[in-house]
């Protein structure tokens, strides 16, 4: 009776933030298989350790919390092994096949730029970014002080701002504007 | 200036994601996992333990504080705090023994025995009590008279003399007069006579016994023989090894008295055998502590006194005394640096082991951390 309940609880969750979590995941992850296996991890841990979830506090930080500490697990743990599992052997295993496929997709340039940042500021850019959150929410949800979001996001920006691929984009997705001091 | 273009990045970051076409069965599956894992577990202990109750853990870094602080509080009391002096006779510990110099604490209420070390130079006594075994025996009921009485106490002693030119000869004779006037004599003799030919001086040893009670007076007038650079007198008191001597020895004497009454109405050979064995034993053991008794009625019954005799001239390990304020404020300098240091090193044994007391509640408070935090990543 109870676990209907809950399983009743998960699908709200999930109609309300399946989508914008899963997005949020390949983004930062790249490839559409890790976000949709990180998502559903980060769901099912979600919703087996709901009684963490401290009454009253934002249900949204939380759940972005769960999302980017999955992917972040994934980018330090599994990705890289596969990676070099793969320049090893060669394997031409279904993952590989939908990894390059992935990869092939990141056509969009600022796709490109974001998967050459180091995974810590493609996190705080896309949570800032996409996720529309604010400086103080990401930095509940990677758990840090919201100066070092701050810092954080200036150099991403930065570099976003250096990146060859969007730069050499006319008019560029991303681009300074000089402004005169006045 | 330059800024950045938030808007576009914005807005190109949603086009890319909506690109990201969300699969239509990827909610079921998650529903299905879901029914088929068990339920919820709710927050780990240590987890909970650690976010929720921050003032059970502000209390368990206070009391880990409190026992660093006591770590090093405690050693550095117990070395500072009490004051120690050096003795420099025997303070008797057990049976048969005799206690090699040490260092105990000072009690003022002990009137019975003690040491004394005065060193007349520096214009210092100090009277250090010994402790003894039977101190505490003694009670409250026995009376101060009877106790006093019964009291077998050890007296030793040693006395640096140095006298004037050609007193050395006249010195020792005098130092021996002291001992036969009062009972007593002289143990031995020691002494090497110095001419002006050969630019030496006369210096030598006696040893001096008298009976106990004349001990203090010996002692006085051998101080005013010549110039004391040094007096050491200690007294133990031996009373309940001696009582408890005495004691065994009758104990065993009527055991002997039981044996001999059993041997005269066995009439087997094997019996009476048996029984003068047994009787040979104690016998051997009685005359092992009365020869243990005698000695120690020797040692209380006469006190020893050594004399160790110099002519003016003949240098004794003199003390330095500091010949002007310049002088003397280097030569306290020094004993500053040398105490200054003596106290690092006293320090450095708590010090460290604070230290490691310390690096050991970090180690396991970063322990404690890393599965709590590794355990929270577990669980988002």
């Amino acid at each position: 009776m109870s676990d209907a309940v809950d399983v009743d609880e998960l699908r709200m969750w999930l109609e309300d933030g399946y989508a914008s979590s899963v997005r949020t995941a390949y983004l930062i992850l790249g490839n559409r298989p890790d976000a949709e296996d990180a998502v559903q991890e980060s769901f099912l841990r979600a919703w087996k350790f709901r009684d963490s979830l401290v009454t009253g506090s934002s249900f949204k930080p939380w759940l972005y919390r769960v999302v980017v500490n999955t992917c972040n697990s994934k980018l330090r743990k599994e990705i890289p092994h596969r990676h070099r599992r793969r320049s090893d052997d060669e394997l031409d295993d279904v993952a590989v096949i939908e990894d390059r496929i992935a990869q092939v997709a990141l056509t969009n340039d600022v796709m490109t730029a974001l998967k050459d940042l180091p995974a810590h500021l493609r996190i705080v850019i896309v949570l800032r970014y996409y996720a529309d959150l604010s400086e103080h929410d990401i930095a509940s949800v990677i758990g840090r002080q919201p100066g070092t979001v701050k810092s954080r996001l200036n150099e991403a920006r930065r570099r976003l701002a250096l990146h060859p691929a969007l730069r050499s984009e006319a008019p560029s997705p991303i681009n300074f504007r000089k402004e005169s001091q006045s | 200036m330059t800024t950045f273009d938030e808007e576009k990045l914005q807005r190109d970051l949603r086009e890319a994601a909506e690109e990201f076409v969300v699969s239509a069965g990827a909610m079921d599956r998650i529903l299905d996992e879901a029914r088929y894992s068990p339920g919820s577990e709710g927050p780990p202990r240590l987890r909970s333990f650690v976010e929720r109750t921050g003032r059970v853990r502000s209390s368990v870094m206070a009391a880990a504080a409190c026992v660093v602080v006591l770590a090093i509080a405690v050693p550095l009391f117990n070395s500072e705090g009490t004051p120690r002096v050096e003795v420099h006779a025997n303070a008797f510990k057990a049976l048969n023994t005799r206690s090699a110099p040490t260092a105990i604490p000072a009690a003022p209420n002990s009137q019975l025995q003690g040491t004394v070390v005065t060193n007349t130079s520096a214009g210092l006594t100090v009277v250090v009590p010994t402790s003894s075994k039977t101190a505490g025996k003694s009670g409250a009921n026995a009376s101060k008279a009877s106790l006093v009485s019964s009291l077998r106490v050890e007296e030793v002693g040693t006395i640096q003399l140095t006298v004037g030119g050609q007193k050395f000869q006249s010195t020792l004779t005098q130092l021996t007069e002291f001992a036969t006037t009062d009972g007593g004599f002289v143990a031995s003799t020691q002494s090497h006579i110095g001419t002006k030919a050969s630019h030496t001086f006369s210096n030598g040893t006696i040893v001096l016994q008298v009976p106990e009670r004349s001990f203090t007076m010996l002692v006085d007038q051998v101080r005013h023989a010549g110039f004391a650079t040094s007096v050491v007198t200690s007294a133990n008191d031996v009373t309940g090894q001696y009582v408890d001597l005495q004691a065994r020895i009758g104990a065993l004497q009527v055991s002997r008295t039981q044996y001999l009454r059993i041997m005269s109405r066995t009439n087997s050979i094997g019996g009476i055998l048996s029984v003068q064995q047994q009787l040979d034993s104690i016998q051997s053991q009685i005359e092992q502590l009365q020869a243990q008794l005698n000695l120690l009625n020797s040692e209380t019954t006469y006190a020893t006194l050594t004399v160790s005799l110099s002519e003016i001239g003949h240098v004794v390990n003199p003390p330095k005394h500091p010949a002007n304020g310049i002088d003397k404020a280097w030569h306290e300098s020094l004993h500053g640096f040398a105490a200054g240091f003596e106290w690092l090193i006293r320090i450095a044994g708590p010090l460290l082991f604070a230290l490691l007391l310390l690096a050991a509640l970090v180690a396991l408070g970063r322990l404690v951390w890393r599965a709590t935090e590794r355990r929270r990543s577990r669980v988002n």
